[in-house]
């Protein structure tokens, strides 16, 4: 994974981490339902949570074809690099 | 208080005023007169009856945006139509298994067709062989034909509404309102006794419409007094808490209500830095209900949103269910909630709401009293009336009274007896006042949502190693919070305990949102039977309470032992 992407996880999961209710130990495999506990309302919250940090918007229709942390770290990179690029 | 009159009715007089809907989206705003979206609803009903449907057809509307949701309603509505609202897939990851529990609704229904989005009717149309009845599926782009007014118009009492909730699947519930039911509540909440709505008035919401209080209450309240309403997406809210509080201060919002959760997410959410641009001293009715209110939400909200403005005399705690349209009591105005400390042994042992002394209590929100023209009472098991401060099943009676659920006689006449809807509900009744204090039914209620637990068996009874008779779902109270969620599954032995519990927590988070707090897999023969072969769901809830659940397989990983919390409020069995 390149630097940037290390970093990128490292930030998606201090989030998951700060939103979660519960104490989590989230992977990049981890599903943000089955195995981090997070309900429809989390999810969205996390979604706020990493536009904030990342000062980015995520489409709020992508969401619910987003399971895993891997998903969500590729997502805010591609988001990011659009915002660099763009 | 207004004459009775019919949706299509309240919508052509609204389109006299000078008001409209303002449909919020992102950074999108759009404004519609209510004769432009009158206009819009006589090309869907032109449209409809072209098609061929019939005075009394049954059309479910499957839209999540607000305008096309809306748009619909009234245009099936104007045509002599039924619309039924019904709830529309969170995303396409589990979308074979939505259609399957959506299509048992169209066919319990007999619904002639199904109005959704272009992207979701190639998915209706491969359903339809199994729903004979169904006619016609259709985008709602697609309705376009000339906006001529169509002839056929309601009734009074013709069915106005059928309303689907979002957990009815497994045995399709739909709630069916007539005209004249819609117009008797919408009225008296809009009256002297309940908001007292004035021209200066204008709602903001982002409840969705297929929730009784964001359709009746914040869509359809301000067009049957032809305010203005301004109308977001929830996951709007939801995403970022502010922007409800946002809408109100930059539309000088008057009205809006919320179930109890969304006051503790703003509570919970909204930050320091956002407070600056906040102006709430405009919001004169903050409405609370459809869930159990805790009276430290409100306290907490009122305490960190006084300083932008706003008051606690603004909070309208109140309750209400589909059944009975919407509202059912409401407090007097700008007095603030009314608390009651009740001691938890007098409610248990006695089933008497004493005030508490220095025994364990639990403080009780008041809800008000019955609309005009309407009544209230507290019963005992056998149906008879209970004296002040008595905690029975609560019951109401009069105009607001659903006319029944859809095709259901027999349900229907279990739920209204000698005109008296059983609610499900647990009070009492003090000065007039109703004091709500839980429920009879086994409802799960979640963030505002009601789910029924047969909804959640029958979503996993056939997800590998779940033995298809023996599942069994139920909430646990959690002190002064959502219910805990509890799935306990019976194991075949064809699949390791642990991917059932992930498999269970997967497909009820897809399909309903929810989260499952606990799973617990449990061998063969667990779950017990009625003689009538109904699963003993009160039983297995004893016995995961006992902590008698736990063995040999185990319960999922990060579950904490059920406790009994100072605050739970007692159930009746």
């Amino acid at each position: 994974m390149p630097p940037a992407s290390v970093a990128i996880a490292e930030g998606v999961i201090g989030v998951l981490k700060n939103v979660s209710r519960r104490p989590i130990e989230p992977t990049l495999a981890s599903d943000l339902v089955a195995d981090l506990g997070f309900d429809s309302l989390q999810v969205l919250e996390v979604v706020a949570e990493l536009e904030d940090r990342f000062d980015i918007s995520i489409p709020l229709d992508d969401v619910p074809a987003t399971r895993t942390v891997a998903q969500v770290v590729d997502q805010v990179a591609r988001l990011v690099g659009e915002r660099s690029n763009g | 208080m207004a004459d009775p009159r019919t949706m299509p009715d309240a919508l052509a007089e609204a389109a006299r005023a000078d008001a409209g809907y303002t449909f919020l989206s992102g950074n999108v705003e759009r404004y519609r007169s209510y004769a432009e979206v009158r206009q819009a609803s006589c090309r869907v009903a032109r449209s409809l009856v072209e098609a061929g449907l019939r005075r009394g057809d049954l059309v479910a509307v499957v839209l999540a945006d607000a305008e096309p949701f809306l748009t619909t309603l009234f245009g099936v509505s104007m045509a002599g139509l039924v619309p039924a609202s019904l709830y529309a897939p969170a995303g396409t990851s589990e979308l074979s298994r939505y259609l399957e529990l959506t299509a048992r609704i169209l066919r319990a229904s007999g619904a002639k067709a199904v109005v959704t989005t272009a992207a979701l009717v190639p998915a209706f149309e491969g359903v339809s062989g199994q729903c004979p009845a169904l006619a016609l599926t259709t985008a709602y782009d697609s309705l376009d034909a000339p906006a001529i007014e169509p002839d056929a118009r309601p009734a009074l009492d013709d069915i106005a509404l059928v309303q689907y909730t979002s957990g009815s699947t497994s045995a399709p519930k739909g709630v069916a309102l007539s005209h004249r039911n819609l117009s008797a509540n919408v009225d008296a909440i809009n009256g002297p006794a309940g908001l007292m709505t004035t021209s200066a008035d204008l709602a903001v919401s982002w409840l969705p419409l297929n929730h009784d209080m964001g359709l009746v209450g914040m869509a359809l309240g301000p067009l049957y007094s032809a305010r203005p309403g301004v109308l977001m997406p929830a996951a709007a809210f939801v995403k970022r808490p502010v922007e409800w509080l946002r809408a109100l201060t930059r539309f000088r919002g008057t009205v809006s209500f919320a179930p109890n959760f969304a006051y503790d997410l703003c509570v919970r959410r909204v930050k320091d830095r956002d407070l600056d641009g906040l102006d709430l001293s405009s919001w004169r009715v903050a409405g609370c209900g459809a869930e159990p209110i805790h009276p430290d939400t409100l306290a907490a909200f009122a305490e960190t949103f006084a300083r932008v403005g706003f008051r606690a005399t603004s909070f309208l705690p109140s309750y209400g269910l589909a059944e009975h349209v919407l509202a059912a009591t409401f407090p007097p105005r700008n007095r603030g909630p009314r608390l009651e400390q009740i001691s938890l042994r007098s409610m248990t042992d006695e089933r008497r709401a004493s005030p508490a002394r220095e025994d364990r209590s639990v403080t009780i929100v008041s809800c008000g009293c019955a609309l005009p023209d309407h009544q209230v009472r507290i019963a005992d098991d056998a149906g008879d009336p209970l004296p002040d401060r008595s905690v029975g099943e609560i019951l109401l009676a009069g105009p607001s009274v659903m006319a029944g659920y859809y095709r259901e006689p027999e349900l229907t006449a279990q739920t209204i007896r000698g005109g008296w809807l059983h609610t499900g509900d647990l009070g009492y009744l003090s000065d007039g006042e109703l004091f709500v204090c839980g429920r009879v039914k086994d409802l799960i209620i979640v963030n505002g949502r009601k789910y029924h637990p047969q909804d959640l068996e029958w979503a996993v009874d056939d997800l590998a190693g779940v033995r298809r008779t023996g599942v069994v779902a139920f909430g646990v109270a959690d002190a002064g919070r959502a219910d805990r969620v509890v799935v306990v599954a019976e194991s075949s032995g064809t699949a390791a305990p642990d991917a059932m519990i992930e498999a269970i927590r997967k497909r009820v988070g897809d399909l309903f949102g929810l989260y499952v707090d606990d799973v617990a897999i449990v061998p063969g023969g667990t779950v017990g039977r009625t003689t009538s072969g109904k699963v003993q769901r009160a039983a297995v809830k004893a016995m995961y309470e006992r902590g008698e659940l736990a063995k040999p397989y185990g319960v999922s990983k990060g579950a904490t032992p059920p406790t009994t919390a100072e605050h739970d409020v007692p159930h009746s069995r």
